[in-house]
């Protein structure tokens, strides 16, 4: 039925319910309402009777609380059980839909960056049968961005390799001379050298400190871990690059070896020279000699050194605020609370994700929901004007 | 004006009394079931005219009403208004299901003779009402049924059939109006 407008009831119509209302109440009436009353009296006792049995036979119902007998077939409980289960297998349905999704994006999606990313531009080869006849291989870098990046080293296969690093460091503005400090620490346990070092403290965000550095390539892996773990400081890039110079080693290795044979074989004829020009000549061709094995050396020696020492770039920036954590490769309450924190950000983004998919399903449901109750409203009083 | 009772369910089975404060919905579901069995039996009784279909009805009611004891709102009105409404739906469902049967409607039965201890007088009277009654449309019907037989107040009525208290005033009156008419016809 229709709502009506709640318009102020008029007074001889108040009047006559309150009259209905009182008769029925037992109360007296005014006279002018008697023959109402006396019409309430009578629907009143038109009022059908409830047979003994029934009621009997409900009450029995009621003391049971309806449970055998129920007239949809199913059972009570079974009936609870299915009201818990069913929302619950929805939203776990739609918790793992979730999940998937979340899955899916992150490892498919190439516009996504995930936790770890590590692109590698070329890489050396694992094995070389051969070291003499082996291409040429090309420079290889590995740039990380991570917090605690795994550690990078070229393959152990005796080959001359040139090794360097790049890493940039953000910390809060209050703690740039403090990461300095733990890089000079870090560089003197490692046995480098520290070839260049710029340190501006200034308390605030333009804090800023550059290091060049240089390490004995066996210590690299180690100083970079131990650089990318300083207490007060996060990493924000990491770049490794190696560069394969043994062919280049070799052929200098091979001219040095040629300059000095040759040097030897002019020496000899020198001694077996009799005229003043073959001793002129042999001196001229002697010092060209041994000044091409000077040079020789000399880039065997430039070249021995990068392949001994690595040099490492770092940078520290007071732009950021990172969460400390121990320079320790263990667990610690810093690193457990800031992994936990990513946990969190996940399982928010998760369930972020799940809250989008299931707002529009949870408001087509109640559309669908308004439209059956409205149509069976509209259906039942329809039954009741066609009755 | 007659001297005939307004006879209430309690007077015709004995139940034992509501429980003053109900501690639970279950109590208050028990309580709501005792005081109210025979008013919602005699409403749908009226507006389907079938003791058999009326018992059903009412067993279904309540048996929805108990399911749901635990979703009812006091702050949208009263338990029985909330009860009545119930009733409404299983019985508009009884009245849905006959038309898809393409039963007949069984004619309203009659509800027990006048006592013998009536009057003449009273006698006419009671079989004029009731013919009357039986021929008013179902909507005005029901509005009978919950006034005068489900014991409702004007505002529990307004609740159930969803308009307000003076439009379900107004509507009463009219049809008790309508009533009277046809009484004084028949007479």
């Amino acid at each position: 039925m229709r709502r009506l407008d709640d318009t102020p009831i008029d007074p001889d119509i108040a009047e006559a319910l309150d009259a209905i209302d009182a008769t029925l109440a037992g109360d007296p009436v005014d006279p002018r309402h008697a023959e109402l009353a006396e019409l309430a009296l009578l629907v009143a006792a038109e009022r059908p009777q409830m047979d003994a049995g029934f009621a009997a036979a409900l009450d029995a119902r009621v003391q049971r609380r309806f449970e055998p007998g129920s007239p949809s077939g199913v059972s009570a409980p079974a009936r609870r059980r299915w009201r818990v289960v069913a929302p619950l297998a929805g939203l776990a349905s739609a918790a793992f839909a979730a999940v998937v999704a979340v899955i899916v994006l992150g490892s498919g999606g190439s516009t996504h960056a995930p936790l770890l990313t590590q692109s590698v531009a070329a890489q050396a080869p694992a094995r070389q049968p051969s070291a003499a006849a082996a291409p040429a291989p090309a420079p290889a870098t590995a740039t990380v961005g991570s917090v605690t990046p795994d550690v990078l080293q070229p393959p152990p296969n005796g080959r001359k390799v040139i090794q360097s690093g790049q890493l940039a460091l953000a910390t809060t503005p209050g703690r740039v001379d403090d990461v300095a400090q733990e890089v000079f620490n870090v560089v003197g346990s490692q046995n480098g050298v520290v070839n260049r070092s710029q340190v501006t403290a200034t308390g605030g965000p333009d804090g800023y400190a550059q290091f060049d550095l240089s390490i004995p390539s066996a210590n690299l892996p180690q100083t970079m871990a131990e650089l990318s773990r300083l207490r007060y400081a996060q990493v924000t890039s990491r770049t490794d690059a190696t560069q394969d110079v043994n062919d280049h080693y070799l052929a200098l290795a091979r001219q040095l070896s040629d300059a000095q044979a040759l040097r030897t074989s002019l020496l000899k004829q020198l001694a077996a020279a009799t005229t003043q020009q073959q001793i002129s000549s042999l001196h001229a061709q002697i010092s060209d000699a041994e000044g091409k094995i000077s040079d020789l050396q000399g880039e065997l020696r430039f070249l021995s050194h990068q392949v001994a020492y690595s040099n490492v770039s770092v940078t520290v920036s007071a732009s950021a605020a990172p969460p400390s954590h121990s320079s320790s490769g263990g667990f610690t309450i810093g690193r457990a609370g800031h992994d936990a924190v990513r946990v969190l950000a996940v399982a928010a983004g998760v369930a972020l994700i799940a809250l989008a998919g299931l707002i529009p399903a949870g408001l087509l449901a109640a559309l669908g929901w308004w439209i059956t109750a409205a149509l069976r409203r509209r259906r039942r009083e329809q039954a009741l004007d066609l009755a | 004006m007659t001297d005939l009772p307004a006879k209430r369910s309690e007077d015709v089975i004995a139940t034992p009394a509501p429980t003053p404060v109900a501690e639970t919905a279950w109590e208050r579901f028990e309580a709501l079931y005792r005081s109210s069995r025979a008013d919602v039996y005699a409403y749908v009784f009226t507006l389907l005219g079938d003791r058999a279909a009326a018992e059903d009805v009412t067993a279904l009611a309540f048996e929805r009403a108990y399911r749901r004891r635990r979703t009812f709102d006091r702050r949208r009105g009263e338990e029985r208004a909330w009860l009545f409404g119930i009733a409404r739906n299983a019985a508009l469902d009884e009245l849905r299901r006959r038309r898809r049967l393409a039963a007949l409607v069984a004619e309203p039965e009659d509800v027990g003779e006048p006592a013998v201890e009536d009057g003449a007088e009273v006698t006419l009277r009671r079989t004029a009402v009731a013919a009357a009654l039986a021929k008013l449309p179902a909507r005005e019907r029901e509005l009978i049924a919950l006034k005068f037989h489900g014991g409702l107040s004007n505002t529990e009525l307004a609740r159930v059939l969803g308009v307000s208290e003076s439009n379900a005033g107004t509507m009463l009156h009219r049809t008790m109006e309508k009533l009277r008419k046809a009484c004084n016809a028949t007479a």
